[in-house]
């Protein structure tokens, strides 16, 4: 049993390796691309997405984590395709105005990567979904999602306007979900001709800033989403959702409205337990106090927060990418800080132990177990 | 280098998507020739060379010979054969 960590960064990511979850070993690759995601293809080959304001967005892919090779061919959106000005005003802050071209749209950020039923999927900013069917050799957009009859009303969050979350489920290759920010969340129920708006009981069809939504591909319809108004659950594909807050700290936000807010959510499927890291409200954007706590519930019992070997001098964020469970018995629980740390639980949560320390900023964290 | 051609110097983050090769050599009369010569001949480099609108990504910048261009310029900016172009990028501290 070992597992392997890739934690997106800036500046590269770095790649920690554990045969027994307690010692680490641990290399940095892709030194100079900015990593903004991964995942792990049935064959085993895993895909990490880079993006440089510089020279875009590219795929890497490698069988061993230590040798990659960048893929042909990467998502891109058509020269036809009109875009978001807002977003390019956003991005364009970021990138030099690299981006920034009259009218167009453009793939400035792979968000997600996910794969299921032999298919790649790649979420993006500015906000849309691609498809491969061949390994990632090419890519094809999604139109009946990116061309959206809402998309008009569609708004950047402060990071963009990025697909960030692509969830599906293992009984059912023809449902999807996909969530924007901060367009809200969508289901296909016909393998992505078709969306429809899934947020009734958060606010409104679209325009939330839904920041992570996880769920177990085998209970596929049973979903736990963190949004930026607070925590929610639905137990019917989307269709309806729920407050689920017992036990987590709540906060106010700058809008006025008391929920607990925060980005990151992760299941740990043998247990059913999800986890999400509360930051105290949308001024802050650390943990309350400067206490770092993880907070787990499951089968709807109320949240308990887990803090034993984390710091309570923790003045920074835990990102919506940044946080993995290896799916184990039991579970590994990592998430990465916005200051470069990771820290590890193999216990489900019960403890946390710094398994890296010294990195650039985390965008990214997921976990790969053999 | 070759006599007939340019030398293209790629900045590290793109060896990285060559193999570790530093350099390539091609042909063409402009730098924009040039640069499509090469993404035509690796996909892979081209994807960061030109955006989604097949344009020259507005970031990155070429030293010929001692002189700086832009990418705004590199369809009107003529080159020779035996010519050596070094391709950087906007920098950024941090």
């Amino acid at each position: 049993m070992s597992v392997t960590l890739v934690v997106g960064t800036p500046k590269g990511a770095a790649i920690l390796q554990s045969d027994d979850r307690k010692s680490w070993r641990e290399d940095f690759v892709l030194r100079g691309w900015p990593v903004t995601a991964s995942v792990r293809d049935d064959s085993g080959r895993v895909y990490v997405a880079v993006n440089s304001p510089n020279y875009g967005v590219a795929i890497f892919t490698s069988e061993d984590f230590r040798e990659w090779r960048q893929l042909p061919s990467a998502p891109r959106y058509r020269p036809e395709d009109r875009g978001n000005p807002e977003h390019h005003r956003i991005v364009s802050q970021m990138d030099f105005g690299g981006v920034l071209k009259e009218g167009g749209r453009f793939v400035d950020q792979i968000w997600t990567l996910h794969f299921a039923h032999g298919t790649l999927y790649a979420g993006v900013s500015e906000a849309g979904i691609f498809t491969s069917r061949d390994r990632g050799e090419s890519w094809q957009p999604v139109d009946g999602f990116n061309e959206h009859p809402t998309r008009s009303s569609w708004v950047p969050g402060f990071g963009g306007l990025g697909a960030h979350t692509i969830l599906t489920d293992a009984e059912d290759p023809e449902r999807v979900w996909v969530g924007v920010s901060a367009a809200g969340f969508f289901r296909s129920d016909d393998g992505g001709r078709t969306w429809t708006p899934k947020n009734a009981g958060v606010n409104g069809d679209t325009g939330q800033c839904v920041h992570s939504v996880t769920h177990d591909p085998r209970n596929a319809s049973t979903l736990y989403r963190q949004e930026h108004r607070g925590v929610h659950r639905s137990d019917d594909g989307g269709d309806t959702w729920t407050v689920i807050e017992d036990g987590l700290p709540v906060t106010e936000l700058s809008d006025g409205h008391r929920c607990s807010f925060g980005f990151p959510s992760v299941m740990d499927r043998k247990s059913g337990n999800v986890f999400v890291v509360p930051l105290d409200g949308d001024n802050y954007r650390f943990p309350r106090d400067g206490k770092l706590a993880v907070y787990r519930t499951s089968n709807g019992r109320p949240w308990e927060p887990k803090t034993k070997g984390l710091p309570d001098n923790c003045f920074t964020a835990v990102l919506r990418g940044s946080m993995a469970a290896d799916q184990l018995e039991p579970g590994g629980i990592y998430f990465g800080t916005a200051s470069g740390t990771v820290f590890g639980s193999a216990d489900c949560g019960e403890s946390w132990t710094a398994i890296a320390t010294g990195l650039p900023r985390i965008t990214h964290v997921e976990a790969y177990a053999r | 280098m070759t006599g007939g051609s340019v030398h293209v110097r790629l900045p590290p983050v793109l060896r990285a998507v060559m193999g570790g090769r530093a350099s390539l050599e091609g042909a063409g009369e402009t730098v924009e020739g040039v640069l499509r010569v090469l993404a035509s001949e690796y996909p892979a480099l081209g994807l960061h060379l030109f955006d989604d609108a097949g344009n020259p990504r507005r970031n990155i910048i070429c030293l010929h010979e001692g002189s700086l261009v832009r990418a705004n310029d590199f369809s009107s900016w003529g080159v020779r054969p035996g010519d050596e172009l070094i391709l950087t990028n906007a920098l950024a501290g941090g």
